[in-house]
């Protein structure tokens, strides 16, 4: 049976007046029923424009998928025109986003907001619709569930509002859940109730879940499997448990020491990777990560690496890891 | 440099840019007006309700009693671009002050002014305009400070808020810091800094004022010693059955007038944000 | 009945209203409050005004001098007690003006009060209609400008938007005479009933809809100019807004978004800017009325100016600021109405 979310080589550009910059450059991802897959870099990296060519929701212009496959349930849906992506968006994949408050509509009741997506792909009556919409909130844990059904988002918490917007993204249960950055917003002790959510909705549901976050405390907590972005590039890729005990690639290393541990202060955390990620029109010619990595070569700064399996079910593009 | 720059932005809007030149056609065609009709324009000269065309002599044609259209419109932009201006000026006096005050010191007076800001644009303007002329008389001078009196809110709110902005940056403290006395702060050193964005908007309180004066006088409340635009329309009137061309061609000029105006206000405007322009 | 054995568990519909009217009687009472003084500032205005005047108070109420009966003079000066001291003569006015005493017209042989309501309900009218038309095609031009940006409809809306936003609106009220009138003969060139026609029944209301239609437009496009401009560059803001791609996310259509999400918060805008304008429409309407014999406050207005009859106008004024004031509490009201997050404390 084909994976519920398979994406392979999919590449997005952004035409812009000062030329074209590969945003996301041929990247492959495969997620199964049940698994979550994180996608991890620094903000910049390609992970949210990633989502948004998978969802077919990019700003065009001036972003265009210019090559790759998105397979949903075994059928590429990169070459769908847009009208069916409409059935697709928010009943075979749903999507979650950064920031809960600026991600309703101020000016329409929750009610409504969650309704819109029932009616959009069920043929629920309105007053079937409500109910449904009591059932999810209560699902995604929103206290007092009933009365929140009419209320505006802005008598909200954060925390509420994420709920709501969870409650939309699943409430046709997708197969496929992309979850952008859904804990960034959030003080810490909600976002450990959002996190376990997430994962408690899941694993009832058997959904296949991308996890998008530049946070390696939040991955270890959630995902499966981890895929390392950076500058448009899947740069590495294993299990999570490989992942934290032998970072192949340096840039994987940096974000690993870049993890807040509690007590670290905070000038010490940041410290460890210096330099920033390039911008996408100033990419140097050979690895994009050289002029910021530890282990740099002369070789990495004229060639760019290719991904290579340096063992089973672990992918890394560097040609310092390849030498050991 | 910087100034290089704006000029630059502004420049390439080219709206603004044939806004700018009109104007400037329009100035000039006020200016020497005398030169080219030197006769005066409420002079009879001709046949009565020529059209445009009809007489070379006539260009525009010749109204209900036989005066030259041309040299009364070249002679109306006079009065009109005057009073707009003039206009313009004392509502951007008062709308600077009452902002500028209020802004800088806050509290009960910034209360009081947001207060007259509301009253004053609570009043039907032109209802308050025609009111104060006729109480006080349809001179030039009433009319222009009238037209000044209803038109200085915009400006006041636009002075206020750059004021608060800018009244505890670094550069105020430190003037405080060294003694100055607060008017010495407000004008040369806030004032200075607060003044383009207020500038850009009288320039689009002068279009509002030549609106304004125009409907003044169409109703025939003008001073009658000066025959603007908006008279013209008005003296037109009467007409419009078999020589509509004595209203169209004033209300044209006012129309064009208004319209470059408010394209060099919107030039101005986005060379000013220009992070604003493709809104 | 059916839709509840359809959903037995649909939770009761709470009664959302109940919190939101609260919220709008309090806005209701506050703006109300705040009106007080401001009313009380347009009346020291006119008092003011009426102080500055050539002439003596006295001279001013009576309108063109023609009164010489002793008899009213002597009444007019206990009423408006002119040999008190100039701040008793306020207070005393103000008191007249609570009572709706505006003095009497002596022109028209009624109390001003009455002159001018007579001529109230029509201007309303012309005001309500234009308005209504301002928002309806600058809401429509807008919509469609920024849905299809920089495209030749985009270019459409701001080249008309342009026009209208600098044309005189007597100007183009005489030039709609001119087409609409003059040369197809369509519309009435003037006044608000057909002479000798009937004035009752579904005929007269649509007789007078037929004479409102040029005076509407003529006052009405400029606005309208205007809301499609701020209706354009709100419609292009909010839809960069994130609620607007989580709504895409949904599996709604580019269009349903902007109908259903876009749309009522570009308004806001929009609604802001009509309270602020009330006083322009008015005092618009004054001018348009004159062109079209419209027999508005404007007309009224129009001839009291012309004949000096000063009470009329200086009641005018007055009356026309509380029309504001009261058009102003209900943009505010529509505009709470539309945004669930003003809230009053």
């Amino acid at each position: 049976m084909a994976l519920p979310l398979e994406v392979r080589g999919l590449s997005t550009t952004l035409f812009t007046r000062r030329g074209e910059m590969k945003a996301v450059d041929g990247l492959s991802l495969s997620v199964g029923a049940g698994e979550t897959v994180a996608l991890v870099g620094e903000s910049g990296c390609g992970k949210s424009l990633s989502a948004l060519s998978v969802m077919r929701l990019l700003p065009d212009p001036p972003a265009r998928i210019v090559g790759g496959e998105v397979r949903l349930n075994g059928r590429d849906i990169v070459p769908l025109p847009e009208e069916g992506m409409l059935a697709i968006r928010g009943k075979e994949i749903g999507m979650i986003f950064q920031d809960p408050m600026s991600s309703l509509n101020p000016v329409a009741t929750v009610e409504k907001q969650i309704v819109e997506v029932l009616r959009a792909h069920t043929d629920l009556g309105r007053w079937q619709a409500r109910a449904r919409a009591h059932e999810l909130l209560e699902l995604v844990g929103m206290p007092d569930a009933a009365r929140r059904l009419d209320e505006y988002p802005h008598r909200l918490s954060g925390g509420m509002c994420q709920r709501v917007v969870i409650a939309m993204a699943i409430a046709c249960s997708p197969s496929v859940l992309i979850a952008d950055e859904p804990t960034t917003a959030l003080d810490v002790t909600v976002q450990a109730q959002v996190l376990a959510l997430l994962k408690k909705l899941q694993a009832d549901a058997g959904m296949a879940m991308v996890f998008i976050t530049h946070d390696l405390g939040v991955v270890a907590e959630t995902a499966d499997r981890v895929v390392v972005m950076y500058a448009g590039r899947k740069v590495e890729e294993a299990t999570v448990d490989e992942l934290f005990e032998t970072p192949l690639h340096p840039y994987t290393a940096g974000l690993i020491g870049a993890t807040p541990v509690p007590g670290a202060a905070r000038a010490e955390r940041l410290a460890d990777i210096p330099g920033m990620v390039p911008p996408l029109n100033g990419l140097p010619q050979g690895c994009a990560f050289a002029p910021r990595c530890p282990r740099v070569m002369e070789r990495c700064r004229q060639e760019r690496p290719e991904l290579t399996q340096p063992a089973t079910g672990r992918l890394v593009a560097c040609f310092a890891a390849e030498r050991g | 440099m910087q100034r290089f720059e704006f000029i630059g932005r502004f420049a390439r809007n080219r709206g603004a840019l044939i806004g700018a030149v009109l104007i400037l056609v329009v100035a000039l065609m006020a200016l020497l007006a005398p030169l080219f009709f030197p006769v005066d324009p409420l002079r009879i000269v001709g046949q009565p309700e020529l059209w445009p065309g009809e007489d070379a002599d006539f260009p525009l044609g010749t109204d209900s009693l036989g005066r030259d259209m041309l040299s009364m419109i070249v002679h109306g932009a006079r009065a009109t671009l005057l009073i707009g201006l003039f206009a313009s000026a004392v509502a951007t006096v008062i709308g600077v002050g009452v902002g500028a005050t209020a802004g800088y010191f806050g509290g009960w007076i910034d209360e009081i002014a947001m207060r007259a800001a509301e009253l004053f644009q609570t009043i039907p303007n032109l209802i308050f305009v025609l009111t104060i002329v006729v109480i006080l008389g349809s001179t030039l001078t009433n009319i222009v400070i009238a037209i000044g009196i209803v038109s200085w809110t915009p400006i006041a709110r636009m002075t206020r808020a750059e004021f608060l902005s800018l009244r505890d940056r670094e550069f105020v403290q430190a003037c405080r810091a060294m003694g100055m006395g607060d008017l010495k702060i407000i004008v040369a050193e806030i004032l200075p800094n607060a003044l383009p964005p207020v500038i850009v908007l009288s320039s689009l309180v002068v279009a509002g004022a030549i609106l304004f004066e125009s409907a003044v006088s169409f109703l025939g409340l003008g001073d009658p010693n000066v025959a603007s635009w908006g008279r013209l329309v008005g003296d037109g009137r009467q007409l419009i059955r078999s020589s509509w061309y004595i209203c169209a061609i004033p209300g044209v000029a006012i129309m064009i007038t208004v319209l470059c105006l408010n394209l060099i206000g919107d030039g101005l405007n986005d060379a000013l944000n220009p992070k604003l322009r493709d809104r | 009945m059916a839709g509840e054995l359809a959903s037995p568990a649909a939770p009761p519909r709470i009664t959302r209203g109940s919190s939101r009217r609260v919220a709008a009687l309090r806005l209701l009472r506050r703006r109300l409050i705040q009106a007080v003084p401001l009313m009380l500032g347009v009346v020291v205005i006119n008092f003011v005004l009426i102080q500055l005047a050539p002439g003596s108070f006295l001279e001013l109420m009576t309108a063109e001098n023609q009164v010489s009966d002793p008899a009213t003079i002597a009444l007019l000066r206990t009423t408006y007690g002119l040999d008190d001291p100039v701040w008793l003569q306020l207070v005393k006015y103000i008191w007249a003006l609570m009572r709706f005493d505006f003095g009497f017209s002596y022109r028209q042989n009624i109390p001003v009060i009455d002159a001018i309501s007579v001529h109230l309900p029509a201007t309303l009218l012309l005001m309500i209609s234009s308005i209504t038309l301002a928002l309806a095609v600058g809401v429509a031009a807008g919509v469609v400008a920024s849905m299809k940006v920089r495209t030749f409809w985009d270019t459409l809306v701001s080249v008309a938007a342009m026009f209208f936003f600098a044309a005189p609106s007597f100007w183009l009220g005489i030039m709609l005479i001119v087409l609409f009138s003059v040369k197809l003969g369509w519309l009435p060139v003037g006044g608000m009933a057909t002479i000798g026609g009937t004035s009752s029944g579904a005929g007269g209301v649509l007789d007078i809809l037929h004479h409102l239609i040029l005076p509407t437009l003529a006052l009405g496009l400029f606005y309208a100019a205007i809301y499609a401009r701020v209706m354009r560059s709100s419609m292009l803001e909010v839809a960069q807004l994130d609620f607007v791609r989580t709504a895409r996310a949904k599996g709604l259509s580019r269009n349903q978004v902007t109908i259903s999400h876009v749309l009522r918060n570009a308004l806001l805008p929009v609604v802001t800017i009509l309270g602020v304008q009330m006083g322009t429409v008015l005092a618009g309407s004054v001018v348009i009325e004159s062109v079209f014999s419209w027999p508005g406050v404007g007309s009224l207005l129009f001839d009291s100016v012309s004949s000096r009859n000063y009470p009329v106008v200086l009641g005018i004024m007055v009356l026309g600021s509380l029309v504001v004031i009261a058009a102003n509490i209900a943009v505010d009201l529509i505009y709470m109405w539309l945004d669930p997050r003003i809230e009053i404390r």
